[in-house]
């Protein structure tokens, strides 16, 4: 999967703005997913689900996603887990 | 020796509505002592060129904002009509917040159906491993109770008692029995559903639908009518306080009437045609359970969804029980067949009859169908003071119920 990392970030921002009803104002990098964007366990389990649908990737299985504490985690994680599925593809 | 046992005295302090009339019981009063229609041409069922009815009654748009988000993530639209008239009976018995201990029965004929179908599509689709959890939190058998109980803080005991179109007052007999039981002291009770055009469909199938009046909407739902051809789908939520008459007495709450008794029982010879002698039984047992008898009760709020064998047989039943002098209507040509929430939310109409001293009349009731018993229908809104009345609820599956309340 070959996306640029300013498309995750709008990507990711316009799943989690549908999803858990959150404002530009608020997707800023440094922001703490939990203290500062108020996502509890059960979102943080939707937001996989979402964010698997939005890039087509598997990142519920072999993953520490406790690692992911700001929304720049989240944005470096999937860029990570881009560049592994880009490097099995054929 | 037999030991008579005492069950205390359960009381309603408090009544929750969401209707196709709007938000609260005001909405609800308004709409059916001022005889409005809320029945409506359905665009979904012109699309069913084999099902005959169009129309349906269906609660318009709620602005469900003031619901915190992930109180409201796991609720599908039949929860957040409970959580409204949820919050609007708690005010009215007198609790800003869920009493400590309070129970909450509530259930409904079936699950969000919308909901349902964006999960089945996922899961057709290859992709049962992509439903979200709050998805499933909006399927489950008992959503509506578990998710509401959660945001409201309703820690006491919790059941989704689920009758089809009898719901609402099971749970009402249920949340009863749960306070004469000792099992709670206040619980919060009744049912809620919301509206799919498949509900439509399925009753039409089942030759059950208003089809006559399609052009005329506010005319087609018309209980013991010669005109009528069926009953009018339609959705809401209806939710009553009750708590032990000691403890409603001792912190002044307003006390709205008394449940007397409930009595249940079960329609086995065919699941889908009700019988008479089963509904007539239904009620003896409720009046023999309250100790009364049938001069006693001044009036009876009918299931009666206007389909052709239920109000002949309701009919009947009640002619059987009390003859043809006690005072009878339904609520059906007003708000349609709200299914779950019928039981509960007719219920507080009743209520409302009793307080106002005003019966409503049976809206489109022009001229009682020869099929149907002679009874004293209650043809236009009349002054009229209610002491003791009976609420009747028949389901499609054979649960029938029957409520007594008195003042």
């Amino acid at each position: 999967m070959n996306i640029s990392k300013e498309e995750i970030i709008r990507q990711t921002n316009e799943a989690l703005k549908k999803e858990f009803e959150l404002t530009d104002e608020q997707l800023v990098p440094q922001a703490n997913l939990k203290d500062d964007i108020g996502l509890d366990s059960l979102d943080a389990v939707d937001m996989v689900v979402v964010l698997e649908q939005k890039f087509h990737i598997n990142i519920r299985q072999g993953y520490d996603l406790r690692s992911i504490v700001t929304l720049q985690n989240l944005y470096d994680f999937i860029e990570k887990i881009a560049q592994e599925s880009a490097q099995k593809e054929p | 020796m037999v030991q008579k046992v005492h069950f205390p005295k359960v009381v309603i302090t408090g009544c929750g509505a969401v209707s196709p009339y709007g938000v609260g019981v005001g909405a609800l009063k308004k709409g059916l002592y001022e005889n409005l229609n809320c029945i409506h041409r359905v665009p979904e069922l012109e699309e069913l060129a084999l099902v005959k009815t169009k129309v349906a009654a269906t609660v318009q748009e709620i602005d469900y904002s003031s619901i915190p988000r992930q109180r409201r993530r796991s609720m599908s639209r039949m929860s957040v009509y409970a959580y409204y008239a949820a919050q609007e009976a708690l005010a009215q018995a007198g609790y800003q917040q869920a009493p400590q201990g309070l129970g909450l029965f509530m259930g409904s004929t079936l699950n969000s159906i919308s909901v349902w179908m964006d999960v089945c599509n996922q899961c057709l689709g290859g992709h049962a491993d992509l439903v979200k959890t709050s998805s499933f939190l909006q399927i489950m058998n008992h959503s509506p109770q578990a998710v509401v109980g959660q945001a409201l803080k309703i820690n006491g005991p919790s059941f989704a008692g689920a009758a089809a179109c009898a719901t609402g007052l099971l749970n009402v007999g249920l949340g009863a029995m749960a306070i004469q039981s000792g099992l709670a002291e206040q619980v919060l009770c009744g049912g809620t559903e919301e509206y799919h055009p498949m509900f439509s469909a399925c009753f039409d199938i089942m030759q059950a639908t208003s089809h006559n009046f399609n052009d005329r909407p506010e005319l087609s739902c018309r209980p013991f009518d010669a005109q009528r051809t069926g009953l009018v789908c339609s959705e809401g939520c209806g939710l009553l306080f009750l708590e032990r008459e000691d403890l409603a007495l001792a912190r002044g709450a307003q006390i709205l009437g008394e449940v007397a008794s409930f009595a249940s029982n079960t329609e086995t010879e065919n699941i889908a045609n009700p019988s008479a002698q089963t509904m007539q039984e239904c009620m003896s047992a409720a009046l023999q359970k309250a100790g009364l008898t049938p001069q006693d009760v001044d009036f009876v709020n009918a299931h009666a969804t206007a389909t052709l064998a239920g109000d002949a047989a309701e009919s009947q039943a009640i002619y059987n029980v009390f003859g043809s002098n006690v005072k009878v209507n339904s609520f059906k040509g007003h708000l349609g067949h709200t299914m779950g929430s019928a039981g509960s939310l007719e219920l507080i109409a009743s209520l409302m009859m009793m307080q106002q001293e005003e019966c409503i009349g049976i809206k489109n009731l022009q001229e009682p169908a020869a099929d149907c018993a002679p009874l004293a229908y209650v043809r236009q809104n009349e002054p009229f003071k209610i002491h003791t009345l009976l609420k009747n609820s028949f389901a499609i599956g054979g649960n029938n119920c029957s409520l007594i309340v008195r003042r």
